[in-house]
């Protein structure tokens, strides 16, 4: 009972961490439809911003410091990059964004090295929220969770309760009549894109602490995060939330099902047969685990190609 | 001018050649090695830890007079991180005129190296290459594979887990109940089997099993879970990278009381990177600075002057190997002014060296090297740092290569030449 609690709980977390760094790449492709390849590299500027901060203004601050500074380096690749190309269309920015992320990976190393750096939790957050049997659960893992139901709503809030959403919203629909109207369609696609950026440099900021900070950290997370827009629906926020969710809980109950499909034609007496031939029949579904997001994708794409909330094409 | 330089220089050089061949005064192509690492992509860092120990190892030889009277060459080639990059370079490394050919980082990468040496030496008889092999443990590579050409220079799960068990052991820190969580690919079956293998030794139950993608997991909460609900005192792991870490993060937030039994925790960053989290768990590993009094001084002191840090995770056991070979280079007297490789080989197989952790050899039968192994601990008292914090590596016991060594795998048939 305690370990299906416990599994619950990290799938939830660790999907509320995974909707913190795709919802900014979401948002960003829904209102600008620019895809960007970048986007899990400022998820890694916003935990080495928060590192080399912390030392020293502390870490809360250097936490919010670093998702602004991702932030306005996202606002400076929009100004003097991706507006650049905008015109030529997806395929510019695309390859853009791509090499944007080689860049920023190679300049990280060579600014801090190869290694993962000595970033952590601080002391005063690192203990035991409550234990269940034998088992803790770590405050900072609520602490992640709580700051991503925090930005979820934050957005939510911005774009379909404010001022500031309308214009957002009629400067994607009708540009032109948005700018005959007095706004600055130009800033408003700045502000969404450092935006987008500072949400996963926040996201950065709060995991890299958790997890590790190395020069990697942008790949391990990078497909995942498109994994989720896609089967969440390109630019849907509640869609890439669900996704997460979603993503996050099954990879956390997979791992503790020790069972193969030799298992399951056990119940046809074929057992011994399925572990004669041995492979795939034999193959237990924990060591899959990581696997099956992607299973999820490809299952979602034939199904229903849109997504789970995306919107008809 | 330059052209007409080069065409002299092209039409001059038969006559040179048969001139100086007739003198017999030898001025012939240095010896070139070629390193095929990863120095680019997520496991540089890995890559360039061979690469600085390789280079340390060939610098020294070179200073003491090279190989026939030249120094040897060691020329540089990116595998970019797979088997088919490691296979295309091999290629070029060939067509450059490469002889000894050296890799550590990626035991599915070794893999691929040793296949395409064999099929290049059966095809090109008297051009022959052999394969330096300095971290890759799959066991096939000395087992089902193993191959004349190929000479492994580290240890494999088997000589690894048996040290980890054993040390562990007379600390009395092993415990009754043993969890074994592997990265799945050959590395992590292997390892996997082998603290099955070592539990009568050890007096251990492997309570439970775990394969996990590689690289490939952010969330460990989950096997966590697993390892705090089997009761386990102690895990082994081969994990190495950031899924060791993650790993020991994840035991850490959840509370766990149980032990690490690692391989890898040596590289650089991890200690740092988990802080108070690694006190106490422990490693087998090639080298530790402490624990071979003088001598281990000397190479410490030596090898930082030379690069600037004190030798760490594979760079001891890379330079070991190269040293190795450097003394069985020394050993091999040249054949028409060139280096014949299979001369060089069965020099190779009887090569025996002192390292700071003990005489190191080559076993002829499979080319599995036959190694001192380190067990040590994590702790605030031991005399190196690791990663400038104030924990490093404290010696537990130091196994000699007699000690340490496993037997040689049945399945190991090698072809020798005559």
């Amino acid at each position: 009972m305690d370990t299906i609690v416990f599994a619950l709980l990290n799938g939830v977390i660790h999907g509320l961490l995974l909707f913190m760094v795709s919802a900014g790449l979401t948002l960003v492709f829904g209102m600008m439809g620019v895809l960007n390849f970048a986007h899990a590299s400022f998820y890694m500027l916003g935990a080495y911003f928060a590192y080399t901060l912390q030392g020293i203004v502390g870490f809360g601050p250097a936490v919010v410091l670093a998702a602004l500074l991702a932030g306005a380096v996202g606002v400076g690749v929009e100004r003097w990059f991706l507006r650049r190309v905008h015109h030529h269309g997806h395929a510019h920015e695309l390859l853009l964004t791509f090499g944007l992320s080689f860049i920023i990976a190679e300049t990280i190393k060579l600014l801090f090295g190869n290694h993962p750096v000595d970033y952590r939790v601080p002391a005063s957050l690192d203990f035991a929220a409550f234990s269940l049997g034998s088992q803790q659960y770590p405050m900072y893992r609520l602490l992640m969770g709580g700051v991503a139901i925090a930005m979820f709503a934050a957005l939510w809030a911005l774009l379909t309760r404010t001022r500031v959403g309308i214009v957002v919203r009629a400067a994607i629909y009708r540009p032109r009549m948005a700018e005959a109207l007095g706004h600055n369609v130009q800033l408003v696609f700045m502000g969404v894109f450092g935006v987008g950026a500072a949400l996963a440099g926040l996201a950065g900021a709060v995991a890299g602490a958790f997890y590790t900070t190395n020069p990697n950290m942008a790949l391990e997370v990078g497909v995942m995060v498109f994994v989720i827009v896609v089967v969440g629906g390109l630019g849907s926020l509640g869609g890439a939330m669900l996704a997460s969710l979603l993503i996050g809980v099954i990879t956390s109950l997979a791992v503790g099902v020790d069972r193969s499909i030799a298992d399951l034609l056990a119940f046809l007496g074929a057992r011994s047969w399925a572990e004669g031939i041995g492979g795939l029949l034999t193959l237990k579904v924990s060591s899959l685990a990581a696997t099956i997001p992607f299973a999820l994708m490809l299952f979602v794409l034939l199904v229903r190609p849109r997504g789970l909330m995306g919107e008809e094409a | 001018m330059r052209d007409s330089l080069c065409t002299t220089a092209r039409r001059a050089l038969p006559v040179l050649a048969t001139l100086t061949t007739l003198s017999g005064l030898a001025q012939a192509a240095p010896v070139k090695i070629g390193l095929l690492e990863t120095l680019s992509g997520p496991q540089a860092s890995t890559g360039q830890s061979f690469r600085s120990g390789v280079k340390y190892a060939i610098d020294k030889m070179n200073a003491a007079g090279g190989w026939n009277g030249q120094p040897v060459q060691l020329i540089e080639y990116d595998n970019q991180g797979g088997p088919a990059g490691a296979s295309d370079k091999l290629k070029a490394a060939i067509a450059d005129g490469v002889q000894i050919v050296v890799q550590g980082a990626s035991s599915a990468i070794g893999g691929q190296i040793t296949e395409d040496v064999r099929k290049h030496n059966l095809r090109n008889p008297g051009k022959e290459i052999v394969y330096v092999n300095v971290g890759a443990e799959a066991m096939e590579l000395t087992g089902e594979k193993c191959n004349f050409h190929h000479f492994r220079f580290t240890g494999n799960a088997q000589v690894r887990t048996k040290a980890l068990v054993a040390g562990m052991k007379q600390a009395g820190t092993l415990g009754s109940k043993v969890y074994a969580i592997n990265q799945n690919y050959s590395w992590g079956q292997d390892m996997e089997r082998a603290i099955g293998d070592n539990a009568a030794a050890g007096g251990y139950q492997v309570v439970e099993k775990t394969l996990h993608d590689t690289n490939k997991i952010q969330d460990f909460s989950p096997y966590v879970s697993k390892i705090v609900a089997s009761g386990a005192e102690t895990v082994i792991t081969g994990n190495w990278s950031n899924d060791l870490l993650l790993l020991m993060k994840a035991s850490k937030a959840a509370g766990l009381k149980a032990r690490f039994g690692t391989v890898f925790l040596d590289q650089p960053g991890n200690v740092a990177n988990a802080g108070d989290t690694a006190l106490g768990h422990f490693i087998a590993h090639a080298f530790n600075p402490e624990a071979g009094g003088a001598e281990s001084t000397r190479f410490v002191d030596d090898f930082k002057a030379k690069t600037g840090h004190v030798p760490t995770f594979v760079e001891p056991q890379a330079a070991f190997g190269l040293e190795m070979v450097a003394a069985a280079l020394k050993a091999t007297k040249p054949q028409g002014d060139a280096l014949n490789v299979n001369a060089f080989a069965k020099t190779l197989e009887a090569t025996r060296i002192r390292t700071p952790m003990g005489e190191v050899s080559m076993r002829a039968a499979d080319h599995q090297v036959l190694m001192p192994f380190v067990v040590s601990m994590v702790s605030k008292d031991a005399k190196y740092k690791a990663d400038g914090t104030d924990m490093g590596f404290k010696p537990v016991k130091v196994f000699t290569a007699e000690e340490a060594a496993g037997p040689v795998q049945a399945n190991c048939k090698m072809q020798r030449p005559d």
